[in-house]
């Protein structure tokens, strides 16, 4: 019998169909808990925005390793465990987002790369184990390259912010043409997409650019070989994989096999399906391609006690190297004097509601909700301020955007309780900094100018900042009478509202702090 | 009824019995002439006593007329909820929306520009709730409608300002009395901030004789001051209730500066301490001359 020539799809790919459906729903179900991720005016966003994290095992086990304390909620995480045990990765394969994107970019490619196997796919199993070895001894990485905190932290920092401020330009554009008929078509457009999709204010980031490139880039390996990042260095994917290892669900290749290695073609994971010795189950993503593509309809997937393919063989080497990078990494990043008492970065305000700093680091993931939720847009990630481990945690930068007083989005959307959900009587009682006066740019002290923005803004019931009649002479010698302000230190919660609105631009006349800030024991000024 | 009243009605009956049928439109001139210059209107529900403030006034259709658009500018400042008193009172925009529509209004439109975020103060304020039930168009402020306008005063030449205010055939200030930390109090006057746009807070620099040139350069059909309940201490934002006194009044007048001036006594004040009153006087904006007021006053 002659090699058969077949056509790639001789048959129907149902379950291809099937697969890409549910990847569909669960992109859109993420993009919309995304966008949901805003607020309309109510406290409550009244959807469970972080369920996607919830379910994210590796988010989950690395939490409960740093904190050591089993406070968060594991059911979903344990469940999609549970699912990989029996089915396999169907979370990569059909459920997770940045997966899917994956895929969605990686059809502009032509063809897989077909080269000689490469052990590159091991890469992803030394990532986790370095990663679980941190965390096991109190270093949260996980957050950095786990594929959901990364994607909504990517959207969030570059994508979404791209997004609205190249759509704002077009409406504005036609907007200023005032052409009859156009301009009115386009501002119903406009108007409809301010409802639904765009975010309220067009959001601004220290590190957009960093971000975004990073997200591009590991978008653009699909084009060096399709999901590259999943088979070589998504740590979800390897920590999946190595669940997967005794799965229920089984494939089995019948004889009537010719290896004409169609379906080595179209395995997204690079699960070398073509040998039936060498098939590397944990690298399965159980997407079914090589079922509904084989011409000879060999393969089949089905439940059986029996493990088949190839043993996963890391290299023992590799692992001890792997596990020792994981413990040098924690002394590494500890030795910062950011963690010494009293060389905190003083413009490190951290969101209200936030744990003491080491713990707060301990379950900080980056995943940005905080900070796509923040109302103001004050919240934005670090970069050095926090540590190279504190990386794309929350900042508040006041010049940007003030902590709304009586607002408690944060830490409503916080996955891992690094930032605690306060009740709006505590938010009250939080303290995140403190804010003090500039004398030589305040206008009443320093230019003999009216000015009381500060006080007018302060939202304490009793307000932190309080104003002194003094009588002051101008240049000419004319004696006036104005209100200089003071900030109460007692009072002053550190929201940076008086710094946002300050009429002194630049370099504000009033400017918050850390110090004095709830959380921690050693930042403060005043005697308790 | 004072002295003033009855002598005025008097003469208007006497006048109406003795003129023959044809004379009505002279009949009409008096009843003008015994409009009152303020409506002080005490009472419950706060609904109820903005419409007898106004009717005393002649009524919305003496101010609204059919197929006009409309703008209602609330203060709707600050992230509070109604009974902190840092934003006017809900139930009184909604009547005003309500009788503008009852008049003939074709369009009803509510805005203010927020200090704090507008998703919030629009919805703890109640006032989106509210007036949107009765079918007007609660906005966000639209920074592509901020435009520079020549206002050419004695101290603010030009300023962005919203454009929507200006192309309205009639425009209804309801601000809320609250005290304030430059300009001593916030009432009618100051509750043109709310229309400014850039960084409008270098307006405090110069308080008195800026809102005097924006409420010249913007001259408001009526003024309806909601003292329903006014804060008296950590204005304007407040927060706490030992601030709020409930006085379940509204003033309502086509004279802003006579207005303030009455505003300026709910606080035990004398009309002349305030900057921007006694300004707004001197340049004739209005009249701060309370006692040479005509000042209905009602209790429902």
């Amino acid at each position: 019998m002659q090699a058969p020539d077949f056509p790639a799809r001789h048959q129907s790919p149902m379950l291809k169909n099937i697969r890409r459906l549910t990847q569909a729903i669960f992109l859109l179900l993420f993009l919309w808990l995304f966008l949901s991720t805003e607020s309309r005016g109510a406290n409550e966003l009244g959807y469970p925005v972080k369920i996607f994290l919830d379910a994210d095992p590796l988010l989950t086990l690395t939490t409960i390793l740093s904190t050591r304390r089993l406070d968060n909620p594991f059911l979903l995480a344990l469940f999609v465990l549970i699912a990989t045990v029996v089915l396999g990765r169907v979370f990569c394969g059909w459920i997770c987002p940045l997966g899917t994107l994956h895929n969605m970019v990686s059809s502009l490619k032509r063809r897989n790369v077909t080269g000689k196997p490469r052990n590159l796919y091991l890469w992803k199993y030394l990532l986790l184990i370095f990663l679980l070895v941190s965390s096991a001894f109190s270093l949260q990485l996980a957050g950095i390259a786990d594929p959901l905190s990364l994607l909504i932290r990517s959207l969030t920092l570059a994508v979404y912010p791209l997004i609205q401020y190249a759509t704002v330009s077009v409406f504005d554009t036609v907007y200023a043409w005032n052409f009859p008929v156009v301009t009115d078509i386009s501002e119903f457009i406009y108007d409809l997409l301010k409802k639904t999709f765009l975010s309220f204010h067009q959001p601004h980031f220290q590190q957009s650019v960093l971000v975004g490139l990073l997200f591009f880039g590991i978008l653009a390996l699909n084009l060096a070989e399709k999901r590259f990042w999943c088979k070589y260095l998504c740590p979800l994917g390897a920590l999946l994989g190595l669940c997967s290892r005794y799965a229920l669900l089984n494939r089995s290749v019948s004889e009537s096999c010719n290896g004409c290695g169609s379906c080595s073609e179209v395995c997204p994971g690079g699960a070398l399906p073509d040998s039936r010795k060498n098939w590397r189950k944990p690298e399965c993503l159980v997407c079914m391609n090589c079922d509904d593509l084989c011409p000879r309809n060999a393969v089949r997937f089905g439940f059986s006690r029996k493990p088949s393919g190839a043993a996963l063989d890391l290299g023992k080497r590799r692992v001890i190297g792997s596990i020792v990078a994981g413990l040098v990494a924690v002394p590494l990043f500890k030795v910062s004097p950011l963690k010494k008492a009293g060389a905190a970065e003083p413009r490190l305000i951290r969101p209200p509601g936030s744990l003491e700093e080491t713990e707060f680091l301990k379950r900080c993931i980056k995943c940005g909700q905080c900070i796509k939720v923040c109302i103001t847009g004050g919240l934005q990630p670090t970069l050095l301020e926090a540590g190279l481990d504190g990386i794309w945690s929350p900042v508040l930068v006041p010049r940007i955007g003030y902590c709304e007083y009586r607002c408690t989005l944060c830490g409503q959307v916080c996955p891992t309780g690094a930032i605690r959900e306060l009740a709006l009587e505590e938010k009250a009682a939080v303290r995140i900094g403190t804010a003090m006066i500039d004398k030589g740019r305040c206008l009443p002290f320093a230019h003999a100018t009216p000015c009381i923005v500060c006080q007018e803004v302060c939202p304490t019931p009793q307000k932190a900042i309080w104003l002194e009649a003094v009588r002051v002479k101008n240049r000419t010698g004319r004696t006036m009478t104005l209100r200089q302000p003071h900030v109460d230190l007692e009072l002053c919660v550190g929201c940076g509202i008086c710094e946002a609105k300050c009429p002194v631009l630049g370099q504000p006349a009033i400017r918050a702090t850390s110090i004095g800030e709830s959380r921690s024991q050693d930042n403060q000024l005043l005697l308790p | 009824m004072n002295r003033r009243d009855f002598l005025k009605s008097a003469l208007i009956t006497g006048a109406a019995l003795g003129l023959p049928a044809g004379m009505d439109p002279l009949l009409t001139v008096l009843k003008a002439a015994e409009r009152p210059d303020l409506a002080v209107v005490r009472g419950t529900p706060p609904a109820a006593i903005t419409r007898a403030a106004i009717d005393s006034l002649g009524g919305m259709k003496r101010f609204v007329s059919r197929g006009d658009v409309v703008v209602v500018k609330p203060n709707i400042g600050w992230d509070r909820t109604p009974e902190y008193a840092a934003n006017t009172n809900p139930e009184v925009v909604g009547a005003v929306v309500r009788l503008c529509f009852e008049a003939g209004a074709k369009q009803v439109k509510v805005f203010d520009r927020p200090v704090n975020d507008p998703r919030r103060t629009y919805r703890q304020s109640g006032i989106a709730a509210a007036a949107s039930a009765l079918g007007a168009s609660v906005l966000f402020t639209d920074s592509r409608k901020f435009k520079d306008m020549r206002i050419n005063g004695s101290s603010l030449k030009s300023w962005p300002l919203y454009t929507e205010v200006f192309e309205a055939d009639k425009v209804i200030n309801i601000p809320i009395a609250k005290t304030h930390g430059t300009s001593k109090l916030t009432l009618g006057m100051k509750n043109w901030m709310g229309v400014m746009g850039g960084w409008r807070g270098r307006i405090h620099q110069r308080i008195d004789e800026s809102l005097v040139d924006l409420a010249t350069f913007i001259k408001p059909t009526l003024t309806i001051l909601d003292a329903v309940r006014i804060l008296t201490d950590n204005g304007p934002q407040g927060g706490n209730l030992a601030d709020v006194r409930r006085l379940n009044m509204v003033i309502a007048g086509t004279d802003a500066v006579a207005v303030d001036a009455f505003g300026a006594t709910l606080f035990g004040m004398k009309p002349a301490e305030l900057g921007f009153v006694r300004i707004g006087h001197q340049r004739r904006l209005g009249s701060m001359d309370l006692a040479g007021m005509n000042i209905r006053r009602i209790t429902l």
